[in-house]
């Protein structure tokens, strides 16, 4: 069963259009435009949700629509909706409602609204984007579309230093990640295309011949060639960027200088979401059903290994959005692991973890909102007590962050305990090494418990004194305490799922998200608080008893982890800030080289390029000169000729530039009287009226030069004649190999008999010319499209002497008029 | 040119006498070019020669004038050249539309199409023969041809005024 193709494309359209909208909008409404955005947010959601049960039951093989985009390249424009993309879908518009009207409040008499609503609409468009395109070419340009309306709300303080940097380096990474991302989708379509089985194709999912209907047949021919590990790397290197895993992890802190609804929003629920939705969604096409798959190497271990190093750098944070951030890149490592590990339950970690940290952290970020712009410090020093004054913002902070820290019976326990067994069974088949897995994953887990209960700690203790919040408005109280009423709500499934009580929703649902990414359909999901003590809950317990001991010594784990972090070394950010003070060097010192200045230096480096191209490349190719059958010109023709040469030699022999241009133009006429005893009419009215033209622009452009050359070096000299000998030579060799490459039929036949004036006139003549001048014909019919560009190169051409002579003194610095200083070259 | 000397009588009135013959030749080359040596670009360039006669004879003041454009100021885009960069704006658009109208009845982009006239009732009967003498031929890259001639009038005419004004 299919999805409505109108329902898709109105919620993926709609909040592009109500970004398109929106400073409209805003000029009408001003700041209710939050509640404008919500609701645009609230009908996508809508229309999502009106598509539930279409979604729950949808087939890899059958349930994409599908609209023709490139045919010739495989490429179509394919929406695909299941339980994955659907999860991803709610977050975006659900989230996006909850967002918008937080923002009501915390963006009250912010400058810039128009734009930061328009470009959050238009964000969340790209997120539906990347959870509804099935194909390759779609999703990338939805993925990259998230990138760029990232850095613009990153770079939402454009005059801010910090948020600069923070937007810069987000874009950097995530844009460059994009693009190992985009090789790897090419390689995947290319073999596609090499297989037997299959035609080239661009659609992931969702038709018959896509690639994740025909996983076994894409895989075969990708391990054939070797291809298999390159491509799983280039899209975990795609997903990494995305979802800030190690080492690229080291954008999403900075970006918290975006507004804290962007933070709730992109950098918690969505937008690093989407590497892990990648992650996900490409898991039955790579994952084989072998005991130790390529696969879960490497996607595994980078998720393990980015869950605990993060955890222990949120550890390290001072400011609480910084340590939700580290603790976002922390989680998403959990669900990137929990998609690597090759059994079932790894896909119920990934699927289950991405509802509930979306939920939790997005209510954790508008809390870090709440906390900073009542109590005006986000230094976590300086907080603590804040209970008395934020009581209902307690009590949604201990909910979430008690999920975060994974304790029963709150809903992240639930994700975190599929990931301990998950990790528990891998260890217990293969042994050895393997063991590492829930050793990392408990290891990981004990620091989530620390940061989380800090963050906890916020609220509670003594208040210092100075310290003093106020009651945050309704509008930014109601969206975290519907989250926090989700979170409550997930939790108590798992309390009912003891006493055998399915709660409506949440395990269909996540059965649901869990198909999307499993290899064979799981029979159901259900989730409960453990009541007997299987290995992994025992993990569980030890996690938290870990935690628990060790909290007392939380600054000096904090301290420590600060020092660490002051290392160059371990740092990725000393090499990010390295190689980007570098690379800045390095274009700067090549723009010295290649821009100089000096009109001279182009001019030869420009020309000798071109003849060394073309004489390579008739060398290359060992062209040959046509024969020489001797001269037979006219007797005319030959007066003309020698004409023309004697203008050449008299150029240089002239006295002055006036008098050189206007020996120049004899050379031109005489072509032209050429033309017209060589019976070519066009040719020779063009030429005559060109020479006429040129002379006149040489004659305006010759009043700005110096009216004589100066003494000249000898060296130049010699160079410029050696320049200028060569490209005669390039000439007179092209001239002549062209005109000898004369294909054996001539076009000009087929275009004699497609286009003789009809002798019977007919009304319309839609195949032909219906011109007797054959070289108008084909330049406004046979060839126009050709034409169009050319007349389209003409204004372009003027476009640019506009701006280039028009604006020069607009410029940075007015000084460089090289052009005209430079012009001495003949 | 910016010659202090003042332009002789001679070549003000050989000017005055042959512009407007340059004009008329360059619109004949326009017309006819589907049939006989001509076109778009040939009376384009032609077209931009006789503006470029005015401006070396007659100066930038009086072409000015007579093309009824506003007065310059520091703008790039003002005066003269905002004429001719609106004209090679208009000749590019002509040309693309033209091409749209193809694919509007259902025929790949820049399809052209002739009618002839003569074939049509009223025009048939004023003819003698119906065929040959007497015929008017209307071909569809007309309209494609007078994009490419405004196109390159314009754009010439822009270079020359950037050119000319420094």
């Amino acid at each position: 069963m299919q999805p409505s193709p109108v329902v898709l494309l109105a919620a993926l359209a709609l909040p592009f259009l109500g970004a398109a909208a929106t400073p409209l909008v805003h000029r009408a409404l001003g700041e209710r435009t939050a509640y404008y955005a919500a609701a645009v947010a609230a009908v996508s959601f809508a229309l999502l949700a009106g598509e539930y049960g279409v979604a729950l039951a949808a087939d890899p093989a059958a349930s994409g629509v599908t609209f023709e985009w490139i045919p010739a390249l495989g490429v179509s424009f394919t929406l695909y909706l299941d339980g994955l993309s659907l999860l991803i879908g709610f977050l975006a518009s659900g989230v996006g409602v909850l967002v918008f009207t937080y923002s009501g409040g915390y963006m009250h008499g912010e400058p810039g609204q128009a734009k930061y609503y328009a470009t959050l609409l238009a964000f969340m468009g790209s997120m539906l984007g990347v959870a509804l395109a099935a194909d390759l070419v779609a999703l990338f340009v939805f993925w990259e579309l998230t990138s760029v309306t990232s850095f613009l709300l990153i770079g939402h303080y454009q005059r801010t230093d910090s948020g600069r940097y923070a937007a810069r380096k987000s874009m950097l990474i995530t844009v460059s990640g994009g693009l190992f991302m985009l090789v790897g989708f090419l390689i995947l379509a290319f073999v596609s295309g090499q297989s037997a089985e299959l035609a080239r194709t661009f659609t992931l999912v969702g038709t018959p011949d896509s690639l994740i209907a025909n996983a076994e047949a894409v895989r075969a021919a990708l391990e054939s060639r070797g291809l298999l590990v390159p491509v799983i790397a280039l899209v975990a290197v795609g997903a990494a960027t995305k979802s800030a895993q190690i080492p690229f992890h080291i954008w999403l802190p900075n970006a918290m200088e975006a507004p804290t609804p962007v933070s709730a929003f992109l950098h918690s629920a969505t937008m690093v979401k989407a590497g892990v939705y990648l992650v996900g969604r490409t898991r039955p096409l790579f994952l084989p059903e072998a005991a130790v798959p390529d696969w879960m190497l490497i996607v595994a271990t980078l998720g393990l290994v980015s869950m605990t190093v993060t955890a222990i750098l949120a550890v390290g944070a001072t400011d609480i959005k910084e340590l939700l951030a580290y603790s976002t890149a922390s989680h998403l490592g959990l669900i990137v692991a929990g998609y690597g590990l090759a059994t079932e339950y790894g896909a119920e970690t990934g699927a289950f973890h991405i509802l509930n940290h979306a939920v939790f952290k997005a209510t954790l970020f508008m809390v870090a909102g709440i906390v900073a712009h009542e109590a005006g410090t986000r230094y976590m020093p300086e907080i603590s007590g804040l209970r008395k004054e934020l009581p209902i913002t307690a009590g949604i902070t201990a909910v979430a962050a008690l999920g975060m820290a994974g304790v029963p019976p709150f809903n992240g326990f639930y994700s975190k305990e599929l990931l301990f067994e998950a990790t528990y069974e891998i260890a217990h088949t293969q042994g050895g090494l393997f063991w590492l897995y829930p050793a990392i994953a408990v290891f990981g887990s004990v620091f989530t418990f620390l940061y989380s209960i800090r963050f906890l700690m916020l609220f509670f203790g003594e208040k210092p004194d100075e310290l003093h919040a106020h009651r945050p408005p309704l509008a930014m109280l109601a969206p975290p305490l519907l989250l926090a009423g989700i979170a409550t709500y997930i939790g108590l499934g798992g309390i009912a799922g003891t006493f055998d009580v399915g709660v409506p929703v949440v395990g269909e649902f996540v059965a649901a998200v869990t198909a999307s990414s499993a290899l064979h359909a799981p029979a159901g999901f259900t989730y409960y608080v453990p009541t007997e003590l299987s290995p992994y809950f025992l993990m569980s317990l030890l996690t938290i008893a870990l935690g628990a001991a060790a909290y007392p010594f939380y600054d000096r784990f904090h301290r420590a982890v600060r020092r660490a972090r002051a290392l160059p070394v371990t740092s990725p950010n000393w090499y990010y800030d390295t190689a980007l003070s570098g690379a800045n060097g390095l274009s700067a010192a090549t723009a010295r080289v290649v821009h100089n200045g000096v009109f001279r230096r182009y001019a030869y480096t420009v020309l000798a390029a071109v003849c060394a191209l073309a004489l390579g490349g008739y060398v290359a190719a060992s062209a040959s000169l046509p024969a020489f059958t001797g001269i037979a010109v006219s007797a005319p023709l030959a007066v003309v000729l020698v004409t023309a040469v004697l203008g050449a030699v008299a150029v240089i022999r002239a006295p002055s530039h006036i008098a050189g241009v206007l020996t120049l133009s004899i050379l031109g006429f005489m072509v032209a009287i050429f033309f017209v005893l060589s019976d070519a009419p066009d040719l020779a009215l063009t030429q005559l009226v060109i020479e006429t033209l040129v002379l006149v622009i040489f004659l305006l452009v010759l009043d700005k030069l110096p009216s004589w050359y100066g003494d000249l070096k000898r060296r130049e000299v010699a160079a410029d004649v050696l320049l200028s000998g060569t490209v005669g030579v390039t000439v007179f060799f092209t001239v002549l190999l062209s005109t000898g490459a004369t294909a054996p039929d001539p076009i000009w036949r087929d275009i004699a008999t497609l286009a003789p004036v009809p002798e019977e006139h007919g009304l319309w003549i839609l195949e032909q010319g219906g011109g007797n001048n054959i070289v108008n014909v084909i330049l406004v019919d046979f060839r126009a499209f050709d034409t169009l560009g050319e007349i389209a190169v003409v204004a372009m051409a003027a476009l640019s002497v506009l701006t280039l002579v028009g604006m020069r003194g607009r410029g940075e610095d007015a000084g460089g008029d090289g052009p005209e200083e430079g012009g001495e070259t003949a | 040119m910016t010659t202090e000397r003042e332009t002789t009588v001679i070549a003000k009135t050989v000017t005055r006498v042959v512009t407007p013959f340059i004009f008329v030749v360059a619109i004949a080359l326009l017309f006819q070019g589907h049939n006989l040596p001509g076109g778009g670009f040939i009376a384009g360039v032609l077209t931009c020669t006789g503006f470029a006669l005015v401006y070396v004879i007659y100066g930038r003041e009086s072409l000015r004038t007579l093309l009824g454009a506003g007065s310059e100021d520091s703008g790039v885009l003002s005066g003269l050249t905002g004429t001719y960069a609106t004209l090679f704006a208009a000749g590019l658009s002509v040309a693309v539309l033209g091409g749209l109208a193809a694919m509007a009845l259902g025929y790949p982009f820049l399809t052209q199409a002739v009618l002839y006239l003569s074939d049509l009732g009223p025009v048939g009967a004023l003819t003698a023969e119906g065929t040959g003498v007497g015929t008017l031929e209307v071909a569809s890259a007309f309209v494609f041809d007078l994009g490419v001639y405004l196109v390159v009038v314009g754009g010439l005419l822009s270079i020359l005024s950037v050119v000319g004004r420094e």
